[in-house]
């Protein structure tokens, strides 16, 4: 499975220059805590709800002050043809809960640690379905063969 | 992800959690190539305005350019 069909939830990117008052509307308006930072097609960022208030608020920035002074770089990426798996040594060694999917550089997705949590689940459910079948019900052993 | 989309066009974000509603917005701009992601989308009565990455949760309903 490649990295980019990993991805559950969408994607949403903004310019370095917009607002943190813009980006706050934009968050509440696509539902997503997590943004891209975007210029051209070239990520130069990331930011999510938590730094609007910790390195934004807290520290008294002004609602007009650029995004990029709040933004996380540089930002950990896996490439979208990656196989999935790949995603697991990046979250083990890197203190991020989502990775920027690129190909050629270019942003396209944002991959969570939810996301491989849902997969994992449902990898799990499969797996345990038979071992439980077996330990609930009843075997039902194949007869020995008939000597001829 | 496989979701192409025209000037027009509105895409949906369906609800994370349970309760949650789903979200929507205008695209505005078509910045792939054949129509693909990104978008530039307006996002719901507010104007705010982002690039739009479609993952599996979002879908696009198409609008008939035509006149009635």
């Amino acid at each position: 499975m490649k990295a980019i069909e990993g991805i559950r939830r969408s994607g949403v990117g903004v310019e370095p220059a917009r607002t943190l008052r813009d980006v706050a509307g934009i968050m509440e308006q696509s539902g997503l805590g997590t943004l891209a930072i975007v210029e051209g097609d070239r990520l130069v960022g990331i930011v999510t709800d938590r730094d609007l208030v910790r390195r934004g608020m807290a520290r008294g920035l002004a609602p007009d002050a650029r995004i990029d002074s709040v933004m996380s770089t540089p930002v950990i990426t896996i490439d979208a043809e990656a196989d999935l798996h790949d995603a697991f040594a990046i979250f083990r060694t890197n203190p991020v809960r989502r990775l920027a999917v690129v190909r050629d550089g270019a942003f396209v997705g944002m991959l969570s640690v939810d996301d491989l949590l849902i997969d994992l689940t449902s990898d799990l459910a499969d797996l345990a379905r038979p071992v439980t079948a077996e330990t609930v019900f009843a075997h039902h052993h194949s007869p020995l063969p008939v000597p001829t | 992800m496989a979701l192409n989309a025209t000037v027009g066009d509105r895409i949906v974000i369906r609800g994370h959690h349970l309760g949650e509603p789903d979200r929507d917005g205008e695209v505005l701009e078509v910045r792939g190539p054949g129509g693909s992601a990104p978008f530039l989308v307006r996002w719901g009565d507010s104007g705010h305005e982002a690039l739009f990455f479609p993952g599996s949760d979002a879908f696009v309903q198409h609008f008939d350019s035509q006149p009635q």
